[in-house]
This record gives structure tokens, C-alpha cells and sequence, in this order.
């Protein structure tokens, strides 16, 4: 009933979402513009640094294939892409999910990742013919396994609906800090493995949380990513990530 | 022939109410361009209902409460009901008062939607709380029923404009 009512109304919240969106590209180009000596100064700098970087990857890249097939390397599976827009940032201050133009009929399956540009957003969990909800990490009930990339320290991102979800289950003698990358760890067959979260950060409570990378208060257009891992359905998904919490 | 407009036109007007109730539903979950917007959205549908269950509880029956209520749990992936039942609920207590609430001045109707959306706001959260088994951070539930409260006058400086443009006849 939820995947008729938001497919049925998907429409509608599309048709207010363009004019809205048009007016915030609107206001965006003429920001763009206003800014534009000093966006160049800016980018010129990050092109430079850039270069030096994309030299880097070459050679690791060469590195990488030469070792690769010393052993033999097989390649993982691919994955598909499905492009998305935001139309509705539903929830309220209970939950955390978006509703996406793209649905059963568009290829996407209950438990796929969403992401933008610069990490993981959440994960599919409904999913209707034209439209799917996504929810995100930060809602009360999302769990994703991941690992801090510094120290290889295995945990639970945990949302509780602030904009930044808490990190449970980090061993007591991770010697982790501020700033450490946060990573998917691949564990519960939900993501694939180093897809990126967001960064570590220490609360004055001694609590620790993450800023997620994605910008989750502005996100107008995502990407839903099939990693075909069988993971399950979202519910299917969710217990277990829960039970394998429980069990760290 | 004009008979069917008019009977059309009339129909129209009764359940414009109704009408505008569920799109406001719809609006408060629209993207908005403004950051992290949708977690502290006021509550317009109930906005809507508190409006035409103190001004037209005659063209704002109780059915209308539900169906308002069940939109917002839909939309909203809530658990399914408890702004139907929550809804319903206030929609029979506002009409109840509504003499004290509508017959008096804007401050007093306004004074009468903050104790209304004080009420249903903790009725809620407990409510989603329970279904959920684990405790709904309380902070974005109380920004977001204070911005509700701060924000009231426009959707219903709106409504007052509905209302005398189509429902003075009716």
C-alpha cells in the first residue's frame, strides 16, 4: 500500500520539485557567476594539485595490473548505476528517507546503496514501479557495517536522526581520532567493502561520531548502485546487521 | 448542462478543505532547497486540520482527519496509523473546543493550536516511540513543533484567503 500511495503521488512531488529545483539552479548560477574570479584562482590551485595526483595514479595503476597478473588477479563483478532525482525529503523529525524517481520498472531493488559524488547516502528500502525510498544513514533504524581505513577498527554506523549517526561497537582500545576516514567494511553481504561514509569525530562526551562526506542536508540528485552481493531484502538486511551488532 | 457545472462547482468547494489539507501533506515533504529543511518541517497537514475543524467542521468531517493522517504516515514511512488515530483524535477534541478556539480573537486561535500541537506532538512521539521499540530522539520533534507554532499565521493568513474566495457561499 506504502509503494502504491508513494508511486501515485511521486507525480505530483515531481512536479512542485522542477520549479523548485530550477529556482535553486537559478539562484546557484547567479552565485556561480558572482564568485567566478576567485572559483578560478581556486580551481587552478586544485587542478595543479590534481595533476600530481592523476600522476600518482597512473603509476600505481600500472603497479596495480602488472601485479594483478603476476597472481592471477579475477576482477570482482561490476556494478550497475541508476540515476536519481530527489523529489521528496520525507520522515519529518522521525525518521530520515528520501523518495527518488526511479523505481522497479527503472531496475532498482530493495537494498541497493545510494550515493552522491562523495559517499554513501543509505540504502533502498522501498520499492515502488516508478519511485523507491532510500533511507538514509542517519535514520534511528539504519545499522551499516563499516571500519575506520586508519586502524582497520570494525564498527556499527548507527543513525539516531541527527545529521551525524554514532559509531557503536568501536573496540574500547581503537586508537582512533578526529579526522580518521570511515569506510563500508562489506561485512552483512549489504555493501561492498571501502565505499566511503564520512570522517571520524570525537564529541566532547566522548561519544564518537561521523560526519558523513555526502552533504545529506542538499542532495538533489543520487545514484542507486547495484553491487549484486544477494544481500536481501531491506528487512531481511536489517535484522541481521542488528543481530550481527548484538553479537560484537 | 449547467446544472452539471454548477453541482460540479459546488462539490469542488466541499471538499476543498479536504483538498487543501493533502497537498499541504504533500508539501511538507517536498525537497526544499533550504539544508536539513525536511527534519524540522511544520507539521502543515495538521496545520490544515486544526484551520477547518475550528472554521468549517462541516466541510472537514472527521473521515478527512484520518485520511490526512494515513497521507502523512504513508508519505512519511511512519508507523502506519498513528497519525490517522492521533488525527482523528485531536479532530474530535478541537471540535469539541472549537467555540473557544474559533470564536475569539487570532491570538486565542493561535494560542489554541499551541497547546493542540503541544498535546499531539508528545502523543506522537510516544506513539512512534512504542511502534518502533526504541526512543525517538525528542529534539527535532520539539524544533519542529515550535516551528509550527512560530510559522502558523502564513498557512492560515492562507486559509482565511481560501476560505472568503470560495466557501462564503457554501
Amino acid at each position: 500500500m506504502r509503494t502504491h500511495v508513494m508511486d501515485t503521488v511521486a507525480p505530483v512531488l515531481d512536479a512542485v520539485a522542477r520549479p523548485v529545483a530550477a529556482v535553486e539552479s537559478l539562484a546557484a548560477s547567479i552565485h556561480d557567476t558572482l564568485a567566478l574570479r576567485a572559483d578560478n584562482e581556486r580551481l587552478r590551485a586544485e587542478n595543479a594539485h590534481l595533476v600530481e595526483w592523476q600522476n600518482a595514479v597512473v603509476q600505481l595503476e600500472k603497479e596495480n595490473r602488472d601485479l594483478r597478473n603476476l597472481l592471477h588477479f579475477k576482477a570482482e563483478p561490476g556494478s550497475a548505476y541508476i540515476s536519481a532525482r530527489v523529489i521528496a525529503d520525507t520522515g519529518g523529525a522521525y525518521a530520515r528517507s528520501l523518495i527518488v524517481t526511479a523505481g522497479k520498472t527503472d531496475g532498482v531493488r530493495d537494498g541497493m546503496a545510494a550515493m552522491t559524488g562523495d559517499g554513501l547516502v543509505g540504502r533502498v528500502a522501498e520499492t515502488g514501479d516508478w519511485s523507491s525510498r532510500v533511507l538514509m544513514i542517519t535514520d534511528l533504524n539504519s545499522r551499516i557495517p563499516v571500519i575506520v581505513a586508519e586502524t582497520g577498527d570494525r564498527a556499527i554506523l548507527a543513525g539516531d536522526n541527527s545529521s551525524q549517526p554514532k559509531l557503536l561497537f568501536l573496540p574500547r582500545d581503537a586508537a582512533v581520532r578526529d579526522g580518521m576516514h570511515i569506510l563500508t567494511s562489506g561485512h552483512g553481504g549489504v555493501f561492498p567493502p571501502d565505499l566511503p561514509v564520512g570522517t571520524l569525530h570525537e564529541t566532547a562526551q566522548g561519544e564518537v561520531d561521523v560526519v558523513p562526506s555526502a552533504d545529506l542536508g542538499r542532495i538533489n540528485d543520487i545514484r542507486l548502485i547495484d553491487f549484486d552481493l544477494k544481500g536481501g531484502s531491506f528487512n531481511t538486511i536489517n535484522a541481521r546487521l542488528h543481530a550481527e551488532g548484538r553479537a560484537q | 448542462m449547467d446544472a452539471f457545472w454548477q453541482r460540479l462547482d459546488l462539490w469542488l468547494r466541499h471538499i476543498m478543505p479536504t483538498a487543501v489539507a493533502l497537498i499541504m501533506v504533500l508539501l511538507s515533504v517536498v525537497a526544499w532547497p533550504l539544508p536539513y529543511l525536511g527534519s524540522v518541517m511544520p507539521p502543515l497537514g495538521f496545520i490544515a486540520l486544526y484551520y477547518w475543524a475550528t472554521h468549517r467542521p462541516d466541510l472537514f468531517p472527521a473521515g478527512a482527519a484520518f485520511t490526512v493522517g494515513l497521507l502523512t504516515d504513508l508519505i512519511n514511512g511512519l508507523p502506519l496509523g498513528v497519525s490517522a488515530f492521533l488525527f482523528t483524535v485531536a479532530h474530535h477534541v478541537i471540535l469539541r473546543q472549537r467555540r473557544f478556539f474559533a470564536g475569539h480573537s487570532f491570538p486565542m486561535l493561535w494560542s489554541g493550536f499551541a497547546l493542540a500541537a503541544g498535546v499531539l506532538t508528545i502523543a506522537q512521539w510516544l506513539a512512534v516511540s512504542l511502534t518502533g521499540w526504541q526512543i525517538a530522539p525528542f529534539a527535532p520533534v520539539l524544533a519542529q513543533t515550535v516551528l509550527g507554532v512560530a510559522l502558523f499565521p502564513l498557512p492560515c493568513w492562507a486559509f482565511i484567503l481560501m476560505q472568503r474566495a470560495a466557501l462564503t457561499a457554501v
